[in-house]
């Protein structure tokens, strides 16, 4: 029978000895391009337990034990390699671009506020805040700089706030500075997200948005096990802790997890939410599994899922009726 | 002054104040993972964290672990070779074969086995045993650590196909990766006795412990292919 091995196509009879050989030349590279090609295309396989190392000493493929381990040592290490290189899809780009943004978003509250604190030390009449206050300070440093034909100018006539020396001045406009640039860093990946989010998965970003549905791509891993989840899965992607409560004890049902930023939802009055949050969910994962099979646009996705919304919204136009305070505590304790 | 003890062949024990698995480094002056280094009669140690290895904690739980210095072993779920790393030690006359799924753990698997020659990594699927049959060759010993659901079903079809005869299998079962609202103990029988009742290939379970207090809620297990 003949088998594939990594350094070539072997011809053996029944008691596993080689009849005949065809060997592979000994560069790593082409013996990693082998390996790799027999991986994706698995043909002429070897028997269980066929000892390889034998084989490749009887016919004179390596001289001893130690070349083979050595060969195979370099042949593993540069198909991994080669691997890893041609490992990065579309998709985990706007992962990384995604947590990168949930990193930033988090650490530009932390530092606005603390921007905010420190200068309100000094000017607290501002009334600014976040990136408007970012500016400002980098801008101005202290209020005494301001020229009388500004709106604050008068603001700081009277300020209670302290005087602001120059060396500190120095240091709350630099970090002023750095507070700005995470901003203008926050808007150029969320661009990029809106843009690359358009290729990759333009029926996702139709109804998710740009930044939701990348954050969906990313929780899930790739947009192919997205896909593949189920919608009641999507529903509660980002409640995994609410899921697991309500799985293990008996703790309620998670309704919706990160997909709760969606406007349709986040609009929408709690009653309703359950079951939006179900629709919603349920073109989503339409629309993963379109932009992951077929890639094409489907615009009525969106149509049908707002007609549904509006559906939902109208047939139960007030909040159901609370149980009787008495009745459901008798309730809860048979529970 | 430090103490060695020998536990198993190549697994020692340093005892100084309390006591702390060890092995040699093959690989002087390095280390992987942030472990410490000791060294002792110009032999350099480098101590081996359980709470971070199954199988470092297997040992501590008295696991007769049988790996000599000459042994080819298959890992499926090689990470980013903590564990391979103190095998790589041990079988420095051997050779370790490590699966690996996640591109992001290879990458670090890669700086290790471009410094230890005894380790073979494999960016493969441990579900997919015909991807890398045309590398390894039969193994004395395979271990797992995948936290698959189906972990029991990947560790005898690769020991159908790699392992030789009477050699050995060591899982760690995790039960929270196959359930996580089922009462371990309950998975842990039904996952041993699948691993018992496989036709083909036959298993003799030798030793099976919890692996508390290092890791909740996991199983080691030993067993050795019968025929």
């Amino acid at each position: 029978m003949k088998i594939n091995t990594w350094f070539g196509v072997l011809e053996i009879n029944r008691t596993g000895e080689v009849m005949e050989s065809e060997l592979f030349s000994k560069d790593i590279q082409e013996l990693a391009l082998h390996s790799l090609g027999l991986r994706e295309n698995i043909v002429n396989l070897m028997p269980a337990k066929f000892d390889m190392k034998a084989a490749a000493l009887e016919c004179k493929f390596v001289v001893s034990p130690s070349e083979y381990y050595s060969l195979l040592h370099e042949v593993t290490l540069k198909a991994a390699k080669l691997q890893l290189s041609g490992a990065l899809t579309p998709d985990q780009r706007i992962i990384h671009a995604v947590e990168a943004l949930n990193d930033i978003n988090e650490n530009i509250n932390s530092l606005s506020e603390r921007l905010s604190e420190w200068y309100g030390v000094y000017f607290p009449e501002s009334g600014l805040g976040g990136e408007a206050l970012a500016i400002f300070v980098a801008y101005y440093g202290s209020p005494k700089n301001l020229g009388s034909e500004n709106l604050l100018y008068s603001k700081t006539i009277n300020s209670m706030g302290a005087k602001l020396e120059a060396a500190d001045e120095l240091l709350l406009k630099g970090f002023a500075e750095s507070v700005y640039s995470l901003y203008e860093r926050k808007r150029q990946i969320e661009a990029y997200i809106e843009d690359s989010m358009g290729s990759i998965s333009p029926n996702l970003k139709l109804i998710a948005g740009s930044i939701l549905g990348a954050r969906l791509i990313s929780i899930a891993g790739s947009l192919e096990k997205l896909a593949s989840f189920p919608s009641s899965t999507i529903q509660v992607i980002g409640a995994s802790k609410a899921l697991f409560k309500h799985l293990r004890a008996r703790a309620p049902s998670p309704k919706h997890g990160i997909i709760y930023s969606h406007h349709l939802l986040n609009t929408a009055p709690w009653w309703v939410r359950g079951k939006i949050a179900r629709a919603l969910a349920g073109k989503l994962s339409l629309a993963a599994r379109l932009d992951y099979y077929s890639g094409e646009k489907d615009p009525s996705l969106v149509e049908k899922l707002e007609t549904k919304v509006r559906l939902i919204r109208a047939s139960n136009p007030k909040p159901p009726q609370r149980l009787q305070v008495n009745e459901t505590k008798t309730k809860k304790r048979k529970r | 002054m430090p103490k060695v003890n020998k536990l198993y062949d190549g697994i020692y024990e340093i005892v100084k104040d309390k006591k702390q698995l060890a092995t040699r480094n093959i690989d002087c002056g390095k280390v992987v993972y942030g472990e410490k280094l000791i060294s002792l009669e110009d032999v350099e140690y480098r101590i081996w964290d359980p709470h971070r290895s199954k199988l470092g904690a297997m040992i501590l739980k008295k696991f007769n672990i049988p790996i000599k210095e000459d042994f080819k072993i298959l890992y499926l779920g090689a990470a980013s070779g903590t564990t391979v790393s103190h095998i790589s030690d041990i079988v420095s006359g051997g050779a370790v074969y490590a699966i690996e799924f996640a591109p992001r753990s290879m990458r670090d698997l890669i700086g290790l086995a471009s410094r230890r020659r005894n380790i073979y990594p494999i960016l493969a699927d441990a579900r997919k045993t015909d991807s890398y049959a045309h590398l390894v060759e039969p193994v004395d010993l395979i271990f797992q650590d995948v936290a698959q659901p189906n972990q029991v079903e990947i560790a005898t079809r690769n020991a159908a196909r790699f392992l030789k005869r009477a050699g050995y299998v060591l899982l760690s079962i995790k039960s929270r990766s196959i359930d996580t609202v089922v009462n371990p103990k309950k998975i842990f029988a039904n996952e041993l006795r699948k691993l018992e009742q496989t036709l083909e290939p036959k298993f003799e379970i030798l030793c099976v412990k919890d692996l508390m207090p290092y890791h909740e809620d996991h199983l080691g297990v030993m067993a050795k292919l019968k025929n």
